[in-house]
């Protein structure tokens, strides 16, 4: 709740948040660099990275979490570690069967039985 | 002008220090809430285009980028815009923090203000699964996925962020006037910056999801 | 062996306080409709999923009296509505809230020292974003049932059900949100508003368990409202996100759905844990043992429970890697669970056990708890599972847990805080009678079904062969003795706020915060905020005496 640089000049207080402003831009920037770098693959693991450097960036300084350890910190990150759940286990069925990402085929012949109202 | 010996602590908090921490500390957990709440639509998004990674590259095509690029630039700025709010309210600069909340407001409504006309366009290129779809050549059953997911994601992330424009309005209209916010207690405008900055966030992850897909 | 508690000597009414308490300090419809007081909104929460219960009963009424005979008594079509409208029904709008919004309520600021929960409000809107989407799952009742089961697999539920299916599935998408404001407003009371002295070790296990409860429920219902809103969506406008003719993967819908689902059964579970740690110490007259293990045990259970969601799809289409994995997280997660109960059996090691009602549900949630959860292990082994997956053996393994456990807790639960709640003594030996006769209607209701799960009885389905007709018989007139069971504590609870004697501070001779206070307790708890100085439990063995946690001693 207290800002570290609160007795300091007007424009040392909002220096920190229009230089984190300039570096979010910057890295968005680079995001949409790299979309038309053709780095097949490897694009959305790079702008998933930045993505994460960016919500760092947003976190500690826009959302005040810089400074010591809080019980806020748990929360901060607890959303993604519960997030890595979902995604590491589910993995574990979609990785290890056979054929997938190519599992079906949408152009194929399909079936129509009725639809029902809501 | 009012002060700070008019706040008083609601009955089963000891001092307004505590409200406030356990106002910022509520408002944290309901973003872990929110986390699980996109990240799971993203997980969606993340399984298929993992399955489908061709076809959600062409229908990806007609995303409309400079919508997209623009508007993270407002949201971004308006980001900036609620810290600096927030900053004046510790200092107890009324005026710079009424100013920098209507800007804040007003960032809010140009986004969504594009994102509307971003929608225009869309339904011009018939990327509206069920209502206007056209499948584009080599996206076969599978790109309307990508825009199922544009649809409620950017849907999703425009009403939080009219929430927010609500709650930013509310402090401007109710909380000020009658002298709520004080360098001793500015708690509200705290935790609604907390959760303008996430709404930002969550587009942090949407505009590469959905704007950067098939563009090499 | 002893009947009678520590405390309950022969005596007339205990003396009625002229200051007023929570019940009588406002009367209007307004201050009940409008509190803020957390105790008010327990009973208001209280009205509503007692009436939940109900329509859940008679579905399961229906059901049972169709299966009585292989000949059934509802058109197929019908029965199918039931089923699923007695699980959703039950699951969201009985199970869920039942201890937490209800008893954990009430009690959690009691229990730590505070005088409301953190965010009032919050807590007053649950309960009427709650009865919204009561009003919604009404509708759906009304107009005919869903009839997708209530696991909505897609795309039965999305393309093909021709029941009620978005209204249901809208319903228990607005439920998620009181959901969600309960358990944020309980996370962060039990963080910030803790009375001094009480520190997390000093917490009774009632507070533990709300806390890992509250954790579960933040983190896994975002996922299930995600999950029903795209649900929603497919039906509402024929999109077809899970929908195999667009390229969807109707097994993504059910990762998301079991990703909450799992953590769901251990939401209704963790809470009446904490009942039951709260019951056996006292009516053992010792402390529980392994506080510290205990505690541990809550926290893994409600971490552990976000690995093992997809032994629920083991034969719906994973890889077998992936079924293997997730069978052995699933044999992990039943380690703490053991653990409890080892020791709550230890616990009564010693002990001078009084036999009152309270005791005998919390008693019998240990047993049927254990083997509820022996028949989940046997369900977590992969080549068991192929056979009875779909079976009547889950369906009386969940029963043995959600109902023979959870409401056996929350009858428990009811028994031992209702002179707390009312200042009213109920008739013990009605009380006593209506627990053995629940644990024996139970049993005889559900033990049968694991019979007929083995010898291959489908779940879900109005008709069954005639050899199985004996095992059905015996399972339906189970159900008649208890329901009756369950329809006693209403007769003799009502009885006994008109003319029951009338409770003092303290009646059982417990050592919780919530027993310094009156009965019923006054609007804003406590005359003076206690300072904590002892740990839970303190109940002396040796002389029979106990201390309350802010530091009174009761000479045994």
């Amino acid at each position: 709740m207290r800002f570290a640089l609160e007795t300091d000049p007007k424009r040392a207080r909002t220096l920190p948040f229009v230089a984190v402003w300039l570096i979010l831009l910057l890295l968005g920037g680079l995001s949409l660099w790299a979309a038309f770098l053709g780095l097949g693959m490897w694009t959305p693991a790079v702008q998933s990275g930045i993505a994460a450097i960016q919500t760092a960036l947003v976190f500690t300084v826009f959302m005040r979490l810089k400074g010591e350890p809080s019980l806020k910190w748990v929360f901060a990150v607890g959303g993604f570690l519960w997030l890595s759940f979902l995604f590491g286990l589910s993995m574990t069925d979609y990785s290890s069967r056979q054929g997938w990402p190519t599992m079906y085929d949408p152009s194929g012949p399909s079936y129509q039985l009725p639809r029902h109202s809501p | 002008m009012p002060d700070s010996a008019v706040l008083r602590p609601d009955l089963q908090y000891a001092s307004l220090a505590q409200q406030g921490e356990t106002a910022e500390l509520g408002m944290w957990v309901f973003l872990v809430n929110e986390t699980l709440f996109f990240g799971a639509l993203i997980f969606i998004y993340f399984i298929y285009r993992l399955t489908y990674p061709h076809e959600f590259a062409v229908a990806a095509r007609d995303a409309v980028l400079w919508c997209g690029s623009v508007n993270f630039v407002l949201l971004l700025t308006s980001s900036l815009t609620m810290v600096v709010a927030i900053n004046a309210a510790a200092q107890g600069e009324r005026r710079a923090m009424v100013c920098w909340l209507i800007a804040t407001a007003a960032l809010g409504c140009a986004f969504l203000g594009v994102k509307g006309f971003e929608y225009y366009l869309d339904y011009q290129d018939e990327v509206v699964p069920v209502v206007n779809y056209l499948s584009k050549p080599g996206e076969g059953r599978a790109g309307e996925l990508f825009w199922v997911f544009y649809w409620i994601a950017t849907g999703l992330h425009a009403i939080h962020l009219m929430i927010g424009i609500g709650l930013v309005l509310y402090v401007l209209a109710w909380k000020i006037p009658r002298g709520k916010i004080t360098p001793a207690y500015y708690t509200p405008l705290e935790v609604i910056g907390i959760y303008w900055s996430f709404v930002d966030t969550v587009w942090l992850y949407l505009y590469p999801c959905i704007y950067l897909v098939g563009r090499s | 062996m002893s009947v009678t508690t520590v405390e309950r000597v022969p005596q007339g009414d205990a003396p009625v306080s002229a200051e007023p308490n929570y019940l009588t300090a406002e009367h209007t419809v307004a201050s009940w409709l409008l509190t803020k007081d957390h105790k008010r909104i327990a009973l208001l929460f209280f009205a509503s999923i007692t009436f939940f219960f109900f329509i859940g009963g008679i579905a399961a009424t229906l059901m049972r009296l169709n299966l009585a005979t292989p000949g059934g008594l509802l058109q197929p079509a019908v029965y199918n509505r039931m089923f699923t409208m007695h699980g959703i029904i039950m699951v969201w709008f009985f199970l869920i809230p039942s201890i937490p919004a209800t008893f954990g309520n009430f009690f959690i600021p009691m229990m730590i020292g505070a005088k409301d929960l953190a965010f009032p409000r919050i807590n007053l809107a649950s309960w009427y974003v709650f009865n919204l989407s009561g009003l919604v799952v009404l509708y759906a009742l009304i107009m005919g049932g869903a009839n997708a089961g209530w696991t909505f697999y897609t795309p039965l539920s999305t393309v093909y059900a021709n029941g009620y299916v978005f209204a249901a599935a809208f319903a228990v998408f607005i439920n998620g949100f009181s959901s969600i404001m309960t358990a944020l407003n309980f996370v962060v009371t039990i963080h910030r508003m803790r009375a001094p002295g009480m520190t997390w070790m000093r917490l009774p296990l009632f507070v533990w368990a709300i806390y890992a409860v509250s954790v579960v429920m933040l983190t896994a219902t975002p996922v299930l409202a995600m999950d029903t809103f795209l649900l929603a969506a497919e039906r509402f406008m024929g999109i077809g996100l899970f929908d195999p003719n667009h390229g969807g993967d109707p097994l993504l819908w059910q990762h998301m759905f079991w990703f909450y689902s799992h953590p769901a059964v251990y939401i209704m579970i963790l809470p009446s844990m904490g009942v039951v740690s709260e019951i056996i110490p006292c009516y053992a007259r010792r402390p529980i043992f392994g506080y510290a293990g205990m505690t541990i045990a809550l926290m893994s259970i409600a971490i552990l429970s976000f690995f093992v969601w997809a032994h629920h799809m083991f034969v719906a289409g994973i890889s077998i890697y992936s079924a293997v994995f997730f069978s052995l997280m699933t044999f992990f997660v039943a380690v703490p669970s053991a653990i409890k109960v080892f020791n709550w059996t230890v616990s009564l090691h010693k002990g001078r056990i009084v036999f009152d009602a309270a005791m005998l549900y919390a008693l019998g949630f240990v047993l049927l708890f254990t083997l509820g959860g022996v028949t989940g292990l046997m369900l977590a082994t992969l080549a068991v599972d192929v056979d009875v997956h779909g079976t009547y053996f889950v369906v009386a393994h969940f029963h043995y847990i959600m109902v023979g456990a959870t409401v056996s807790a929350f009858f428990g639960a009811l028994h031992f805080w209702w002179p707390k709640m009312t200042g009213r003594m109920f008739p013990e030996s009605w009380a006593r009678f209506a627990a053995i006769l629940t644990y024996v209607g139970f049993n005889l209701t559900f033990f049968p079904q694991f019979i007929l799960g083995y010898l291959g009885m489908p779940r879900r389905s109005y008709t069954y062969p005639a050899q199985w007709q004996s095992w059905n018989l015996l399972s339906s007139a189970g159900a008649s003795i208890l329901a009756v069971a369950y329809l006693l504590p209403l007769l003799y609870l009502g009885w006994s706020l008109i003319w029951g004697r009338r409770a003092g501070a303290n009646p059982w001779g417990a050592t919780g915060l919530e027993w310094i206070t009156a009965s019923p307790p006054p609007p804003h708890n406590f005359e003076r905020t206690p300072i904590v100085t002892l740990d839970p439990y303190a109940y002396d063995p040796e002389t029979g005496g106990y201390t309350t946690q802010e530091g009174t001693l009761h000479a045994g």
